[in-house]
């Protein structure tokens, strides 16, 4: 019992604190791709710094949602952060959640982020509002569906149970359902976390913003805490398309030889897919933002027929 | 043995199915003669695969028409119909492309769902991607009726001659040979004839 | 003997359409020609006919020919039509000048079209069959746009691609069907051998039977002109010549009609005959509304004779749902049908011919204008509203009796209904174009010309039928039933 709580918290912690740096990597390579040396790897935790100690400067038409909005979106980040199996497939995670309570949680901070831009009343907040809820319609079923169709080939909606068993029995990962849930998964994973083709994080062009336009109003500590959750809100989408979809490595133990290999595994894994989030950004454009619904639509038949394809042929 | 070749033949037909859902997806004639000619190679593969593994000596000679006949052939005339039109612009459709990718989800777990008695009856072992075929079938069906432009329709319907094949391939290794070349004799023709009408609608609407 | 009888019954059009295809030189000799090959078919199909009316044998050659009471009816109905096709189309049409390049390509089209459908009733193989009606399409599609107008050629398309989606369909259905087939381990060498098939039947699973005929249904179906997928049918039939579609109207819906007969014998030994029934029963009944219902509101003769086809297929497609009795019902007024529906296209023809224009409006004063063709053409239409003394009034009269006998009181009233409704539609719209005032710069008066003399033995037979059915004719067409309903 102790070391399970353990176990969560340590998992939890390492995703907190890794976070930026996977910001600040994916950030290095696509700069080293588009051939500029590029910022440090921890130059986002130099930024958060920064931030964290510059004085607010808050709107006279902000309410109290403005100000509880930034403890709520890091709260369910973090919330759903220590649900997520990042080292150890091995832990008992019906008693802090499972897939929806995961998906619910993240929806939770989308929510109270959109109220936040729409708060203080600026017309940029409210655009960022309103487009970030459409795509956010979009993407939400499409990650339940997608990780549903784990569970239904294993038979439980637990995530370290999902992991597990594809751990122990590799077949279910041929096959066209595996295939399709990740690629839906990964569509979505780029909606969820506002990157190219759906929203440039990097725009200062305010028309074209779709997360940023919502914290356009935040500053100081508050705008650093919603940069800290949104940097682990990627890592963690990271870390669950990695270790869902492709656990290999996790540690299905507690001996620290396992614990260590699984570290060292999900570093690897972070690191490809921040690579390959990289290499995306680069070569494609920003989609105009009514194909936007259409891409997700893709990702949300791709994930049906994911599901289709599990439920039937068991 | 059985379980790879099962597990080979389903990955192959929901890629076909996949590539299906392309001409929902992009707006560009050129991408949908691309995603057909791409789906028909894969069904040759799919028939070649069949062939060997099913033992099905005469499959290989169907799977060679195919390549040549929808893999080469077919395209080719197309490629030609497009050329001949004067546009390069979006093609829009009777119904806008998210609804459209939506009913395609829809009427892939109707497949499933309608296919179930099909598949319980079968003991072969590509028995697993018989449903998918079904689906095919719906969608391209979905593609003709809902696509306004020539070539999409054409290519709806070309399609739909595949997940019949398909749907031959996987549920019987294959209907009899003389059907098959009539089969192929019907595809070819119909296409010819298509690109005959279709040039006398550019005619006759040219103004 | 019997190889004989296939070839002189299968050859003739298929040479007529190669003649025609090599001859480029001299379009109008090749189809004078033409019109002296087809009636060898029509006697061979006669022969074949007379033979199983006396209660011979099936006409059996090699493994994929085999002719039997049902083939044999429709062959001489193929034959018959085409026959009057051929005769009066463009080449031998001396009213109508035609281009050189377009009588070729009709001779060429309309000989092959002939020959598919013999070949789709002839042959034992389903999958043949399939192939055969799929190349009817074909061959038909480039025949419609003969003019070159832009409504043909939109009317060409869209029959193209509807049918061709429709067959597709239906070979939807045939695979199901071959799959299961293949699951009773019978050799596969005689799949789709309908009478393979039909012994095998009984094996069948009962949900991939039902599943195989509902795409059958709708497949060929489609290429029927059932409900819901007529929609190509109005267009196709109104915008193509007049013999073609005299042929398309009067015998390619029969043919479709046909194939779904024989799956259904097939299904029916598999699942019994209620769930066909009552499939055919929804279809046929939704037919019949499309079909009357339009009826009202139709400004083009051609249009209005379109929807009474579509009319008259939901009428047999009823019958055949209704039993033994209904369903010698539907195949004699698939024989009326063909017969009185193909002389009314070749009058339609020659009325647009005079008038110039194809709507009611414009073709007042017919009576006044061109007698013979006006009578016959009333007589055409009376026999299609279902007047006495044509067969079409029996049949329907049957068809009523067999939908009362059955057990289907309602539906029975409404289709009396639907059946006047339609009765009075084109009554009226025959009444305009009978009486008036004919539009100025229209040449009156005619001649009893070769073509009023032939096209009124179609409506002098159907008439004659009406009274009473001749013996060989009667049996042919209860072998009929028995082949449909064993």
């Amino acid at each position: 019992m102790m070391r399970d709580a353990l176990v969560i918290g340590v998992q939890t912690v390492l995703l907190i604190v890794i976070a930026p740096a996977i910001v600040g990597y994916v950030r290095l390579m696509k700069a080293r791709l588009q051939g500029r040396r590029g910022a440090a790897v921890v130059q986002p935790y130099r930024e958060l710094r920064k931030t964290f100690r510059k004085g607010m400067v808050i709107a006279d038409s902000a309410s109290w949602i403005f100000h509880l909005a930034p403890f709520v979106i890091v709260g369910a980040t973090v919330a759903a952060a220590s649900l997520a199996p990042v080292i150890s497939a091995a832990q008992p995670a019906d008693l802090l959640g499972d897939l929806f309570v995961l998906a619910a949680l993240l929806m939770l901070g989308t929510f109270f982020l959109a109220l936040g831009g729409l708060d203080p009343g600026t017309a940029f907040g409210g655009m960022g509002s309103s487009r970030e809820m459409t795509v956010a319609a979009l993407t939400e079923p499409t990650i339940a569906i997608a990780v549903l169709t784990l569970a239904l080939t294993t038979g439980s909606t637990s995530l370290g149970a999902i992991a597990g068993t594809v751990l122990k029995t590799p077949a279910y990962a041929i096959g066209p359902g595996h295939a399709l849930a990740f690629a839906a998964f990964l569509i979505a994973l780029i909606a969820e976390t506002g990157r190219l083709p759906v929203d440039n994080p990097s725009t200062h062009l305010e028309l074209t913003m779709i997360h940023e336009a919502m914290i356009l109003e935040y500053s100081g500590p508050y705008l650093a805490l919603i940069e800290w959750a949104a940097a682990v809100r990627l890592t963690l989408l990271l870390t669950l398309a990695a270790n869902l979809f492709l656990p290999w490595g996790m540690a299905t133990s507690l001996a620290p030889v396992a614990l260590v290999a699984a570290l060292l595994a999900i570093v690897v894994k972070l690191a490809i897919l921040g690579l390959l989030l990289a290499l995306l950004e680069t070569r494609v454009a920003k989609l105009r933002l009514f194909r936007v619904p259409e891409l997700l639509a893709l990702s949300f038949t791709l994930a049906l027929l994911a599901a289709a394809s599990s439920f039937f042929t068991k | 043995m059985e379980a790879a070749f099962s597990r080979i033949t389903m990955t192959a037909a929901s890629a076909m199915l996949l590539l299906s859902l392309v001409v929902l997806w992009r707006r560009h004639a050129g991408a949908y003669i691309t995603a057909f000619r791409t789906q028909s190679i894969t069904l040759a593969v799919t028939g070649a695969i069949v062939a060997f593994y099913g033992t099905a000596p005469e499959l290989f000679f169907v799977s060679f028409m195919i390549l040549v006949v929808k893999g080469w052939i077919v395209p080719s005339v197309l490629s030609a119909m497009d050329a001949k039109r004067r546009s390069g612009r979006e093609l829009h459709p009777l119904l806008n492309t998210e609804t459209s990718l939506l009913v395609c989800g829809a009427l892939a777990v109707a497949a499933y769902e309608i296919s179930r008695p099909l598949a319980e009856v079968m003991n072969l072992a590509t028995r697993g991607g018989l449903p998918i075929a079904l689906a095919l079938v719906f969608v391209s069906l979905f593609i003709v009726v809902s696509r306004r432009d020539v070539i999409a329709q054409i290519v709806g319907f070309l399609m739909l001659e595949n997940g019949i094949a398909l749907l031959a391939l996987l549920g019987a290794y294959g209907v009899p040979l003389i059907v098959e070349l009539g089969v192929f004799l019907d595809v070819l023709l119909g296409v010819l004839v298509m690109q005959a009408v279709v040039y006398q609608i550019h005619d006759t609407s040219a103004d | 003997m019997d190889l004989i009888l296939v070839l002189a019954l299968l050859m003739p059009p298929l040479a007529a359409g190669v003649l025609a295809l090599v001859l480029r030189r001299v379009p109008r000799r090749v189809a004078w020609l033409n019109v002296l090959t087809i009636p060898i078919s029509l006697v061979a199909a006669g022969a074949i006919a007379v033979r199983l009316a006396t209660g011979g044998a099936s006409i059996v050659v090699g493994q994929l020919w085999r002719i039997d009471a049902l083939s044999g009816l429709l062959a001489v109905l193929i034959a018959s039509v085409a026959a009057l096709a051929v005769a009066l189309g463009p080449g031998t049409d001396r009213e109508h000048h035609w281009r050189d390049a377009d009588v070729r390509t009709f001779r060429i089209y309309v000989n092959l079209f002939a020959f598919t459908m013999l070949v789709a009733v002839s042959t034992v193989n389903l999958g043949l069959m399939w192939v055969a009606i799929e190349a009817t399409t074909v061959t038909s599609a480039l025949l419609i746009p003969l003019q070159r107008t832009k409504a043909s050629v939109e009317a060409s398309w869209k029959y193209l691609l509807i049918g061709s989606v429709g067959i597709a369909l239906a070979f939807t259905g045939t695979v199901v069907a071959y799959v299961d087939f293949a699951t009773t381990g019978v050799d596969i060498n005689v799949a789709l051998d309908f009478t393979a098939m039909r012994e095998a039947a009984t094996a069948f699973h009962p949900q991939v039977a039902r599943l195989a005929f509902v795409f059958l249904l709708v497949g060929f179906g489609t290429k029927a002109g059932l409900a819901p997928t007529h929609t190509w049918l109005p267009e196709a039939h109104s915008e193509a010549p007049s013999p073609l579609s005299a042929m398309m109207s009067g015998v390619l819906l029969a043919v479709a009609l046909y194939a779904v007969m024989r799956w259904k014998t097939i299904i029916d030994l598999a699942v019994g005959s209620a769930f066909s029934d009552s499939l055919l029963l929804i279809v046929g009944t939704a037919t019949l509304a499309v079909g009357s219902l339009s009826l009202l509101s139709q400004t083009h003769f051609k249009r209005l004779l379109a929807f009474s086809s579509i009319e008259h297929m939901g009428l047999a497609c009823l019958g055949l749902a209704l039993g033994p009795l209904g369903t010698f019902a539907a195949l004699l007024h698939l024989t009326g049908h063909a017969l009185v529906k193909s002389a009314t296209f070749l009058l339609s023809g020659r009325v647009l011919h005079r008038f110039g224009s194809g709507t009611i409006s414009a073709t007042r004063g017919l009576l006044a204008t061109a007698p013979h063709t006006a009578v016959l053409f009333a007589a055409g239409i009376f026999a299609l509203g279902g007047l006495p003394p044509f067969s079409l009034f029996v049949s329907e009269i049957l068809i009523v009796k067999a939908g009362w006998a059955a057990g289907h009181p309602l539906l029975t009233t409404a289709v009396l209904i639907l059946l006047l409704i339609a009765f009075g539609s084109l009554l009226v719209q025959l009444h305009r174009m009978l009486f008036g005032e004919a539009p100025s710069g229209i040449t009156q008066g005619e001649r009893a010309t070769g073509a009023v003399l032939l096209l009124s033995v179609p409506v002098v037979v159907v008439a004659w039928l009406g009274v009473s059915i001749p013996a060989p004719l009667q049996m042919l067409l209860s072998n009929a039933v028995l082949v449909v309903r064993p």
